[in-house]
């Protein structure tokens, strides 16, 4: 059976109610924005295949919902992303503040190795901007992740953001220059794993 | 007793006037009728002779008898003397002689007498002689003197012959003096009148010009006609009455062109007049129907009162105008035409200018009744239409009614049927462009204006009527299209979360715009939600601006409230039905609708679908037209919302079974593995995961959706992956691969098992799963026996399985193993099995044939 794809990552997205999480995942698979605010409510997700490194690779960007009372839900998905994307709004300083938490949250949550990325959303704003983009390279930088100021609305920095996220997964999960992109280190991501087993019996 | 002898009073004059009278005895003879008087006098002497005769007898009576002739002879003429003479030869024959005797003596007699008269007289004679020779000589002398007195006398006349002939000459000059002074007088008038008409012209009087002309015709020329200043004069007048002509022609002309600029300003003040009047009835109407008014609901009142502020308003201003009431006459001098009728009337040519007049208002007709090409553009391009048709057709009545025959009413019906024909036309065609319902209401209330103005002068405007239905309808359909819009921005702008409120203030609003009633929610405490989300109240508030605007239309159409109602019924039922409805359904099948819009787009339908009764007797409260009494059609809101609802549960059954899809395209089985992993597939998981946290998360779901969703997903995938078995893509599965996706199947039917939808009886969710699962037992199993022994019987515990399933499956496996052959064949128990095989593959055939068959 020919494979459609050579991976699958799967990435998720965190951050405060109402920073543009669902926003920034319809732009990224569907290419397309609704100025509505229609909160999510617990857990959805969106595919889309891109091309990383001449590799096929689906990304299945799970969309979380912000608020406190799904929490439950949602963070039963950390352990199985390979990739997850924290969000802020640059005109709300409160939920840049709750990076911290929601960092915690992954490091509760998550596999040990997963990768993050910052994003301040909603950068078309610029007139309502309350959070700087110094603060925010900072505190990336204290994370060691990347940092991109994005914005749904503009489509600004959307596909820059998931590509690199899913091109930092492909290196790290052994996308390393050698013939064999079908042998990733041992991660304990199950996607992988069961990957891992059905190729090398094949071979 | 007649007198016997008549006395006629002619017979003497006749013989009095007879010049030369007869002797009587002839005339006796000859007239019997002569007077018997003069013949009794006259025949005294006839009738003696006999009487003589016969007394004398012979010869003795003849002597006194000839004395009596002779006697006779000498007294009378010679003519008379005949029948005397007879008398004497007719007698005796010797009495002639004795009468000749007689006569010598008598001459001799008178000779006698005779000279003895002459001796006397001689003397005298001489005497006589002598004394005329001396008168001749005084005679002569006389002569002279007479002579020269006649010279002087002559030479005397010469002066006054001379005298009178000069006195002559000066009669005659006289004569024709008076002569020409008599003629001068008649001349003159004739003069005076021509230099009147030649004024009168001048002065551009010209009715009065010809009536001059007219009596100069009649009275004057014929005394002077012989004169040729007349005779110029005569040949001037026709050429008078041309210039006349033309020049009120051209009068007429430029106050055709006037009208033309005018006509705008009359229709306009024609139609404020007739809006005046309309709204001062209005107004009364109103105030005659508070109690009315005062029956719509509490929050309808604010647009009810806000009319009636209007109309006091307009009411008042109409008072203000009052005064200023312009009639056609102020604006425009009807004078031109009058005087122009007049003129060709007096000049018996009256048809040519009601021929030319009408020609030209029907010329001009046509040009007003030609709009702008873009009049459907704006108000005023519509109002500066109806403006000049009502000016046009204002003149044309004030015509009819002031002259007579220019116009008649026949003439006048048959161009405004015309006109309405056209106007018709034109408005069908350009309302149709028009997508803005204010200016289709805009439009509407200048037609009515429009239509109650002509009426007012009397033309029939039923057609317009019937024209506004028209457009009433298509001021519906814009309605429905912009209110299309509305629903539209309005379902964008929700955000498909029930409405919070903290505080009773917040309550009372939404109450206010929706009604709601739900005991349990008014018992909890704030903050709290009500269940439906903020599209519901707007939706609901602009369902009933949608009457409101509709019901618009129909004001001062002259309608029933019966008509009303109906007519409100239907619109509303167009926009619930065809409107709402779309909308909806667009929005439901929009591409990237999410499960929480689907969810809340039930539960919102629900409330919209309870509020329709309301809708009901809001519509039953403007109209004032119950329910009961009248058959009346029902709002379909209710269909509406249902099939919304149905929609949208299929929607949500369809996502749902969409991410199924997207998850099953991440599965990735290696279908020829020898063992299976022993945990179920990752993509499983997630799935399972994922449908557990949408039926954990839609609480607020009705029950009977959530089960079905529920029971729909399971189906779908078992269907999914079941056809992922037996893809014909899919040439070979492993034993292993089987058990593997054993793992999975049991994966889906925990799921099933622990109800992740409350209210499902007993094992209803797995049996989703009871084809997948009695196959896979099957082949696990390899329990072949059982399965063609039992086939067919309602008991069997295979009995879900097709013949065909289970042949496709096996020859996937079959074919697996012919691959791997090098290895079997050192294996006996491979071998057997592969026999096994190839046997139940050919059994499993006759099945599928004889099902064929039976089919």
């Amino acid at each position: 059976m020919a494979k459609a794809y050579d991976h699958l990552f799967k990435l998720l997205l965190i951050g405060d109610s109402g920073v543009g999480k669902t926003c920034l995942i319809i732009r990224f698979a569907e290419d397309s924005f609704n100025n509505t605010y229609i909160s999510t409510i617990g857990i959805d997700f969106k595919i889309r295949t891109v091309d990383v490194e001449g590799k096929k690779i689906k990304l299945q960007v799970w969309d979380t919902a912000g608020q406190e009372r799904f929490k439950t839900i949602t963070t039963a998905y950390y352990r199985g992303a390979m990739g997850i994307i924290l969000v802020y709004d640059i005109t709300d300083e409160k939920s840049f503040e709750n990076i911290q938490n929601w960092m915690k949250s992954i490091k509760e949550n998550a596999s040990a190795g997963v990768e993050r990325l910052l994003l301040g959303n909603k950068c078309d704003m610029e007139a309502k901007r309350k959070v700087q983009k110094e603060q925010a390279v900072k505190l990336a930088r204290e994370h060691g992740i990347r940092f991109f100021e994005t914005s749904a609305k503009s489509s600004t920095n959307v596909d820059e953001a998931f590509s690199s996220l899913a091109r930092d997964i492909l290196l790290k999960s052994g996308g390393r220059r050698s013939g064999n992109s079908h042998k990733p280190p041992g991660t304990d991501l199950k996607a992988c794993d069961k990957k891992n087993t059905s190729k090398c019996s094949l071979g | 007793m007649l007198p016997p002898v008549p006395h006629p009073p002619r017979a003497p004059a006749l013989s009095l006037r007879s010049p030369r009278p007869l002797p009587a005895p002839s005339r006796a003879r000859a007239s019997g009728c002569s007077s018997p008087l003069s013949a009794r006098r006259r025949a005294s002497p006839a009738s003696q002779l006999p009487a003589k005769m016969a007394e004398n007898g012979d010869g003795l009576g003849t002597v006194p008898e000839h004395e009596r002739i002779l006697q006779e002879i000498e007294s009378t003429d010679t003519a008379c003397v005949g029948p005397t003479l007879r008398s004497v030869y007719d007698d005796q024959p010797n009495a002639h002689k004795k009468f000749m005797e007689k006569l010598d003596a008598c001459i001799r007699n008178h000779d006698k007498e005779i000279e003895k008269m002459c001796n006397f007289h001689h003397q005298g004679f001489v005497d006589a002689i002598t004394e005329l020779l001396k008168v001749r000589t005084d005679a002569e002398k006389l002569k002279v003197q007479v002579t020269d007195t006649n010279r002087r006398f002559q030479d005397a006349g010469k002066e006054v012959i001379v005298q009178t002939e000069d006195i002559i000459r000066c009669r005659v000059q006289q004569r024709n003096i008076t002569t020409v002074v008599e003629k001068l007088q008649l001349c003159l008038p004739v003069l005076e009148m021509y230099s009147k008409l030649k004024e009168q012209m001048s002065a551009k009087r010209y009715y009065s010009a010809l009536k001059t002309m007219e009596q100069l015709e009649n009275v004057y020329f014929p005394r002077v006609s012989q004169y040729r200043f007349c005779q110029l004069m005569i040949e001037n007048l026709p050429k008078l009455r041309e210039d006349i002509k033309e020049i009120s022609m051209s009068d007429l002309k430029d106050f055709l062109e006037s009208i033309r600029k005018h006509s705008d300003k009359i229709g306009e003040t024609a139609m404020k007049q007739a809006q005046q009047q309309k709204t001062f009835n209005v107004v009364l109407q109103k105030q005659n129907n508070v109690n009315f008014v005062k029956n719509v609901y509490v929050n309808d009142r604010i647009p009810e009162e806000r009319n009636e502020v209007e109309l006091k308003r307009e009411f008042e201003e109409e008072d203000e105008n009052e005064e200023e009431v312009l009639t056609v006459q102020d604006l425009v001098d009807f004078s031109p035409v009058y005087r122009c009728l007049h003129i060709y009337s007096v000049l018996g040519d009256e048809e040519t200018f009601e021929n030319y007049y009408r020609k030209q208002r029907k010329k001009q007709a046509r040009l007003v009744l030609q709009p702008q090409s873009n009049m459907h553009e704006t108000v005023d391009g519509y109002r500066r239409y109806f403006t000049q048709i009502v000016g046009f057709f204002v003149v044309e009545d004030h015509i009819l009614h002031v002259t007579q025959g220019l116009v008649t009413r026949a003439y006048t019906d048959e161009l405004w049927n015309m006109a309405l024909s056209k106007i018709i036309a034109v408005l069908r065609a350009h309302s149709s462009y028009c997508t803005d319902p204010d200016l289709v209401l805009e439009l509407k209330n200048l037609i009515v204006i429009f239509a109650d103005t002509l009426q007012g002068y009397g033309f029939p405007v039923n057609r317009l009527f019937d024209l506004l239905f028209e457009i009433r309808d298509q001021y519906n359909e814009t309605l429905l299209k912009k209110w299309a819009g509305v629903f539209r921005d309005i379902f964008e702008e929700d955000n498909y979360s029930p409405i919070p409120i903290v505080n009773e203030e917040e309550y009372k609003v939404v109450i206010s715009k929706f009604p709601f009633q739900d005991p349990d929610l008014e018992k909890q405490s704030f903050p709290k939600k009500f269940p439906m989300s903020q599209s519901v109240p707007h939706i609901y508030i602009q369902v009933k601006e949608f009457i409101y605007a509709s019901l618009k239309f129909s004001e001062s159409l002259h309608r029933s409230s019966t008509e009303i109602d109906d007519m409100l019924r239907k619109s509303t039922n167009l926009l619930l039905t065809r409107t709402l409805s779309s909308c909806l359904l667009n929005l439901i099948r929009k591409p990237h609708i999410g499960l929480t819009e689907l969810v809340q787009i039930i539960i919102n339908t629900t409330h919209l679908e309870q509020a329709c009764k309301y809708l009901e007797d809001f519509i039953t409260n403007i109209t004032n037209i119950s329910q009961e009494t009248v058959h009346t059609a029902r709002l379909y809101g209710l269909s509406t919302f249902k099939d919304a609802r149905h929609a949208a549960e299929g929607e949500i059954y369809t996502k749902l079974n969409q991410k199924i899809d997207e998850f099953v395209q991440l599965a990735d089985y290696d279908w020829t593995m020898s063992e299976p992993d022993g945990r179920a597939s990752g993509y499983l998981m997630d799935l399972i995961n994922f449908l557990r946290s949408i039926f954990q998360v839609f609480t607020h779901l009705p029950g009977k959706v959530a089960q079905t969703a529920c029971m729909s997903a399971c189906q779908h995938l078992s269907t999914s992956l079941m056809q992922m078995l037996l893809d014909s893509e899919l040439k070979q599965i492993s034993m292993g691969a089987v058990q593997q996706f054993n793992l999975d199947v049991i994966q889906c039917e925990l799921f099933a098992s622990s109800e992740p939808v409350p209210g499902f009886q007993g094992d209803t969710l797995q049996l989703a799963f009871i084809d997948l699962r009695q196959l896979l037992d099957l082949f696990m199993v390899w329990d072949w026996s059982t399965y063609l022994a039992d086939y067919g019987q309602p008991a069997s515990k295979y009995l879900r399985v097709n013949p065909n399933t289970a042949l496709i499956l096996l020859e996937k496996m079959k074919d697996t193993s012919k691959k791997n052959n090098i290895f079997a064949q050192f294996r006996k128990n491979d071998r057997d099995k592969q026999k096994l095989i190839e046997t139940v593959v050919k059994q499993l055939r006759s099945l599928v044939n004889g099902m064929s068959q039976h089919t």
